[in-house]
């Protein structure tokens, strides 16, 4: 069987009524991807021994009667993005700069999903130190998208929405500045959470933009979703801006949406650019909400064009202040040879970073400058709190926002961009990172013009990423779940029927 | 187009920003910045008269110290594992003043 194409509960249901051992469930996983990633690339790094060490550790519990005590991934197949740290393993960036790094600590988020029982089967592809939306950065070959390999799979966070995307893992993590966990899941038409601000610890994950990196999980639904969330959220004393958080995502999943309000921002739907597959998708949740008890409120969000142009000063100056570590000395590529620091500074980096990180961290140091730094960087942050402060307002009359995720379904490998396109890509995902709220992506079926997955965003207050959660369940209730890519659910199948 | 920066300037952006730069990669690397730095002109025409800056997007919350105990960290050899190059338990770096040894 392929137990990676199972869902949580099918799993741990199975491993309880002992039709299968936890063992089987990591070297099933581990064969596909041996049999399957070379055609999705989504792995940068497979970890077998870890995955059967920690699986031996969950058929033990099972033996001793334990299980229910493992934590709510006991058993399931895992798998990280390649910027978080996991001890003994590869940590890589996607770049030549950290090829041969081995993370000697784990990061917090790393370490409680495998506390949680996660069978960790490696790590994931994505766009070279998260900057892009494609992985077409990755210093190490792009992630084909497994609804058609012939297209993107979207980024940051490309490899891990591939890898729940093909049946690779049940759950993986990634890390969203600006969209790079909803943009990916919108396009490989999985779930995808990036939770408010605060909610999950950073430590140990690689940093691009500190102030709006956030950690959250890919899954196939929402259920799966929100037990990783489990899993992760709360105060971690090694980062400060962590907050405490007790609550229980799966609490509400089951309690539909009646006499929710749910806001709709118009001059969204009516972007220029906006596919009409998209808008459809977001117009058929919004009438699927409301024929479920929901209020749909029409909002504003006067700023959120503001938001772009702020985000695109904010996070390269970010970035080049946190990768302004890598030199050459503590760790990370060193060009031999040298006989001056300032030379061996300057070649290394010049040959380790890939040319789109090198030219953020031109503009970032730009930015910073003395004299342009009044001129951009001070003013994004007053358009951060107009854009708060928009957010903040919206919230008084509504519980949960929906909007698109990104003007278009994944596109081909090659297809020439439309700038328009692209500028408006980023508009419905970075303005939650720059207000700090939690967004997720709801796959909603598949385009009628494409066939390939649309999704919906849906977008909740700081610190009540439960309300998207419990409307994203009440949603995906009445769409017939997308599932595992049909190119690799085929096989699948096959697979499991013998 | 307007000329924000000239080869000059990202000549010396670069060396504040330690990343080597050929004299084949200027040319393109200025174009480029220029059109970007162009693409965040809307940042400078908003009327942001008297609106606070926020730095943090949390912004009600307060920062959280530990308490001042002794914990556990890495030992040399973690610390080092990494290193390019070390002697003697230390990082090697070639000269910073010159004339030394790579």
């Amino acid at each position: 069987m392929d137990f990676a194409c199972m869902g949580v509960d099918a799993i741990q249901a199975g491993l309880r009524a002992g039709d299968f051992s936890a063992t089987e469930v990591a070297q099933s996983s581990l064969d596909r991807i041996e049999r399957i990633d070379g055609s999705v690339n989504a792995f940068l790094e497979v970890t077998p021994e870890l995955a059967l060490a920690k699986a031996a550790e969950v058929d033990k519990a099972i033996a001793e009667g334990t299980f229910d005590q493992m934590g709510p991934l006991a058993g399931v197949p895992v798998a990280f993005k390649d910027n978080m740290n996991q001890i003994g393993t590869h940590t890589t960036c996607a770049s030549r700069m950290l090829e041969n790094y081995v993370s000697p600590y784990t990061a917090t988020c790393v370490q409680k999903v495998i506390d949680a029982g996660g069978l960790p089967l490696g790590k994931l592809n994505m766009d070279e130190f998260a900057f892009g939306s494609t992985t077409e950065t990755s210093a190490f070959g792009t992630t084909k998208n497994p609804w058609g390999t012939d297209r993107v799979p979207g980024g940051s966070s490309g490899g891990s929405a591939a890898a729940v995307a093909a049946g690779l893992a049940t759950v993986t993590l990634g890390s969203d500045t600006g969209g790079s966990i909803r943009q990916p899941a919108s396009f490989c038409g999985v779930v995808g959470v990036k939770p408010t601000y605060g909610a999950v610890s950073r430590y140990g994950v690689v940093a691009f933009g500190s102030s709006l990196d956030q950690v959250g999980p890919f899954a196939r639904n929402v259920r799966d979703a929100a037990l990783t969330l489990n899993a992760l959220c709360g105060r971690d004393p090694l980062d400060c801006t962590s907050q405490a958080c007790d609550f229980d995502f799966t609490a509400n999943l089951d309690q539909g949406v009646e006499g929710m309000k749910v806001g709709i921002v118009p001059a969204f739907l009516d972007a220029e650019g906006l596919d009409r597959e998209v808008r459809n998708a977001v117009m058929g949740a919004a009438d699927k909400l409301a024929s479920l008890g929901a209020e749909i409120v029409e909002i504003e969000l006067p700023n959120a064009q503001a938001a772009i142009s702020a985000y695109y000063v904010l996070a390269p100056c970010e970035a080049f202040s946190n990768l302004s570590r890598f030199d050459s000395v503590r760790y990370g590529y060193c060009d031999p040879g040298h006989k001056d620091l300032g030379g061996q500074y300057e070649a290394s980096r010049a040959q380790g970073f890939g040319v789109e990180a090198r030219r953020r961290i031109m503009l970032g140091s730009y930015l910073l400058s003395s004299g342009v730094y009044d001129k951009y960087y001070y003013p994004a942050q007053q358009i951060r709190t107009l854009i708060t402060q928009d957010y903040l307002n919206a919230y008084q009359k509504v519980d949960v926002i929906l909007s698109p995720i990104a003007p278009s379904v994944a596109w081909k490998f090659g297809a020439v961009s439309d700038p328009t396109s692209m500028y408006l890509a980023d508009m419905f995902t970075i303005s939650i990172n720059i207000a700090g709220n939690g967004g997720m992506n709801l796959p909603v079926g598949l385009g009628e013009d494409s066939g390939m997955p649309v999704g919906v965003q849906l977008i909740a207050p700081p610190f009540k990423d439960a309300n998207m959660l419990r409307a994203a369940a009440a949603l995906e209730r009445e769409y017939q779940c997308v599932g595992v890519a049909p190119d690799f659910a085929g096989e699948a199948a096959v697979k499991g029927g013998e | 187009m307007t000329q924000h920066v000239s080869e000059k300037d990202v000549r010396a952006i670069a060396e504040y920003a330690r990343i080597g730069l050929t004299d084949e990669e200027l040319p393109a690397m200025t174009e480029d910045l220029n059109a970007i730095i162009e693409s965040l002109k809307p940042i400078t025409e908003y009327d942001l008269e008297g609106v606070e800056p926020t730095f943090h997007p949390v912004g009600d919350l307060s920062n959280v110290m530990r308490e001042d105990v002794e914990g556990t960290s890495f030992t040399q050899e973690e610390a080092l594992s990494n290193a390019p190059k070390q002697q003697d338990g230390s990082f090697l770096i070639p000269s910073i003043l010159g004339g030394g040894e790579a």
